[in-house]
């Protein structure tokens, strides 16, 4: 066997084909970002150990993710927050894992999303389990793990083709996510699913930022509606909102009763979510019912005119970079003004 | 660590710049390779290192006085010691749930009340594997087949070598120590087809099993309803792809990695999907396990040698066993029943139905017999028994009325990829990769190797799990 010429023959090919693929995928618009998995968020959360009384941890859904911007917030308190927040979940588990396997007794930033927070309880209902995979990664990963993950951010940095996503996107051009957007005629029951692509970029601290062609593509923004319009109208469980609101009040009062400080806030949405938001989680009934039992300090966007003038959303539910950055120095600011958060540049 | 990883990638890099340098002698080396092996076991979970050394340093010290001691009664002692620490290992660790749960299952049963709470005991990985590796040791030490490690080195690099570690090929001590005792330097030519290997492992893996067959099987075996016959077929013609890619893609690697470090490990797969009945198959999957079985536990029963009846029985515990030994469940019993029925129907029909196999009957014999294995393989799969009969059932009542769970082009992907892997298995049955490759131009096969490498890429994979290291 002439085993040296093959290899050179490979290697040659090889190195042709990968820079092809890598520049075929860039002319489509495509462009190296991080995946926000699971092992980027258990970096994180391993942070929430090293944590004193004065740092701030933000935890909820895709809202809190997009719409409090770290650099602002550092830039105002001096501090710069923990990102803890995951997209499409509850944010019970992550917030019951910190009250529960941690000592952390700062400030703790908890996103309101009415259909996503008071969902389920229900550990194999996708919002809760979604949150509750990542917690179980940071409690369970190796340490190959951390280092495959470690090993992988320049890759994923540097390369489209190594920027696959975690969750199912159709815009994911790894094999699997190519052969899955091959359709042939549909034969499983029920409605097919709109596309979805992703919509933000993340940084390494999961600092997320809506994609420029999100906030200024309108056709783009559309399938995200879509995308949304088929999640909104789909026939789901009813919220759970007992299970929900007495199991967050447990872990906020054993949090408050060591010397943390909880902050509810709920972030802005427009369109199909925001009425639909109005009908079926009536700010009486869900939110400030869950202000009212847990005793925490809570902002709501649309008590204060300078949140709620902010042009909200492109795509209904987040906002675009430039007006997150606003939503956030409004919102700190005002947080500042009641004393709910402590600015450590003055003090 | 696994091999379809990026820490692996560097690990191997620095372990064959480390072996390869001028730095070290030969015992050196060794050592440099037994370090590396801990390494490689620790970064999945530290602790459970101390597993390992305890199984070293115990058929260590059997092994050292079986070989000197005559008396027979300390033999069977030292023997017995060995056994039982590694067995015991192998009860506690994996099956301590599973006899804890028949235990109350029992109990309750006759009519006491008894509740226990599962003792949650972490599997760690690959223990079945250095268990049965390590008690060959001593059993043939015993039986005095096979002569005393020369060194501790030598043994304790035969229990962890780094490449056979968690998932085999489950290698006999006078196969693989004896390589440890001379200095061993892969040729360029070994070297490159090692590499070649554990390019086409991986692929195996990552391309075809990961991303190509294991989402189909996961949705078919993980839906909860009545699902239709075609769906029920196709869910498992996917889960038998995707079990060979993944299990013989691991051994693909380990036997190219252990060969770019100069080592030879024997074959663990040779076209199983292509056997004629089962003894056949036998000979072609898991080949190490097989032969373990036969000569440990198979042999050791009776074998043939006592009449027809007890050799029914030997074969049939040896199944049930080897079944038990993939997974602490009753559907592992089964699926090892189901392959203990079935050669024994094949002895059966040998003796009374005898016909000859051509090469015109061959391949439909081929498929009756991969028809077979896929009908055991839903037993293997299947979280439990209403899933397994619910499988089984609309596989052979073709469950019109089943709801469907897959697409049309999943069912086209797995009836392609299984189609061309059983033809595959067919026309390779008599020869292997490394004939074929010699045949073939180096034009041709440095473009396979850069498709297969350039599929790797682009699939990226998740760094899934091997399945076999549950086991």
């Amino acid at each position: 066997m002439k085993l040296k010429q093959s290899f050179l023959i490979a290697s040659t090919l090889l190195f042709l084909a990968l820079i092809t693929w890598e520049i075929y995928w860039r002319s489509q618009g495509y462009y190296p970002t991080i995946d926000d998995n699971k092992a980027l968020w258990a970096v994180q959360r391993s942070k929430v150990e090293f944590l004193t009384s004065e740092d701030v941890i933000l935890t909820g859904s895709s809202r809190v993710h997009f719409d409090i911007q770290l650099d602002v917030f550092e830039d105002i308190t001096g501090k710069r927050p923990l990102q803890l927040a995951v997209p499409g979940s509850s944010p019970l588990p992550i917030f019951h894992d910190i009250v529960n396997n941690t000592e952390f007794n700062g400030t703790i930033i908890v996103g309101v999303t009415p259909p996503l927070f008071f969902s389920t309880t229900y550990p194999k209902a996708e919002p809760w389990h979604r949150a509750q995979s990542k917690v179980e990664h940071y409690h369970d990963r190796t340490f190959a793990e951390r280092l495959n993950h470690q090993l992988s951010l320049p890759l994923q940095s540097n390369l489209v083709m190594m920027s696959g996503h975690e969750e199912n996107s159709d815009e994911n051009i790894d094999l699997k996510g190519l052969l899955r957007n091959i359709k042939f005629k549909k034969r499983t029951p029920g409605p097919a699913y709109p596309p979805f692509f992703e919509f933000g970029d993340v940084s390494i601290d999961r600092n997320v930022r809506m994609s420029e062609q999100c906030a200024t593509d309108t056709v783009f923004a559309n399938k995200i509606k879509n995308a949304w319009k088929f999640i909104l109208t789909s026939e789901g469980p009813p919220p759970d909102k007992n299970s929900t609101t007495n199991y967050f009040a447990k872990d906020a009062k054993k949090f408050t009763e060591r010397g943390g400080n909880l902050i509810l806030v709920r972030c802005p949405s427009s369109g199909m979510f925001y009425g639909g938001e109005k009908q079926f989680f009536s700010r009486e009934t869900f939110f400030d019912s869950l202000v009212n039992v847990t005793q925490a300090r809570a902002y709501h966007y649309e008590d204060y005119e300078q949140l709620k003038s902010i042009d909200c959303c492109p795509e209904w539910s987040h906002l675009s970079a430039e007006n997150a950055d606003i939503f956030t120095k409004e919102l700190v600011n005002v947080m500042l003004e009641d004393g709910a958060i402590t600015n450590y540049k003055t003090k | 660590m696994l091999f379809n990883s990026l820490s692996f990638v560097v690990f191997l890099v620095i372990v064959l710049a480390l072996y390869y340098s001028k730095l070290f002698n030969w015992t050196n080396k060794k050592r440099m390779l037994l370090l590396a092996s801990y390494l490689f076991y620790a970064m999945w979970n530290p602790p459970l290192i101390l597993l390992l050394w305890i199984s070293t340093v115990v058929d260590w010290s059997a092994g050292k006085r079986l070989a000197i001691e005559e008396n027979q009664r300390k033999r069977k002692l030292w023997l017995l010691l060995s056994m039982s620490i590694n067995l015991g290992f192998l009860a506690f660790f994996k099956y301590g749930d599973f006899l804890l749960e028949n235990f109350v299952t029992i109990v309750n049963s006759i009519g006491f009340e008894f509740e226990a709470n599962p003792m949650g005991i972490l599997l760690p990985m690959g223990i079945s594997f250095y268990t049965f590796q390590t008690m060959s040791y001593t059993i043939d030490m015993y039986k005095k087949k096979t002569e005393r490690a020369k060194t501790f080195l030598d043994f304790a690099l035969y229990v962890t070598f780094f490449p056979q570690l968690v998932a085999g090929p489950i290698v006999r001590a006078k196969e693989l120590i004896t390589q440890f005792y001379e200095p061993k330097k892969a040729t360029s030519n070994q070297f490159l087809w090692g590499l070649f290997l554990l390019t086409l492992g991986l692929f195996q893996k990552v391309v075809m099993a990961d991303s190509l067959l294991a989402e189909t099987s996961d949705t078919v075996f993980d839906s909860t309803q009545l699902i239709h016959g075609i769906d029920a077929w196709v869910g498992t013609l996917a889960f038998s792809g995707q079990i060979f890619f993944d299990f013989a893609g691991y051994s693909t690697c380990a036997i190219g990695i252990a060969l770019m470090l100069g080592f030879v490990l024997p074959d663990n797969f040779r076209y199983p999907y292509a056997s004629l009945g089962f003894s056949d198959l036998w000979k072609r999957w898991h080949i190490t396990l097989s032969s373990w079985l036969k000569d440990y536990l198979y042999i050791p029963l009776g074998g043939n040698r006592h009449g027809i009846t007890k050799m029914y029985v030997a074969l049939m515990v040896t199944m049930l066993l080897g079944g038990l030994w993939h997974g602490a469940a009753w559907t592992f019993v089964v699926w090892g029943g189901l392959h203990g029925t079935y050669l024994i129907l094949e002895r059966l029909q040998r003796k009374y139905l005898p016909f000859k196999i051509t090469k015109w009957n061959g391949i439909f014999l081929a498929f009756i017999t991969f028809s077979c294995v896929n009908i055991t393989w839903t037993f293997f799969r299947a979280p439990d028994f209403p899933k397994a009969w619910n499988m089984i059932k609309s596989m052979f009542y073709m469950q019109s009325d089943g709801i469907n769970v897959i697409e049309t082009f999943d069912i086209i992907k797995v009836c392609t990829v299984v189609g061309i892997l059983f033809l595959c298995h067919w026309f390779m049955r008599n020869t292997s990769v490394k004939e074929v490759a010699q045949k073939s131009s180096p034009v041709f096969l440095g473009i396979v190797w850069a498709i297969m490498i350039f599929a790797l890429c682009i699939a990226q994979g998740s760094g899934e799990q091997f399945i076999y290291f549950q086991f």
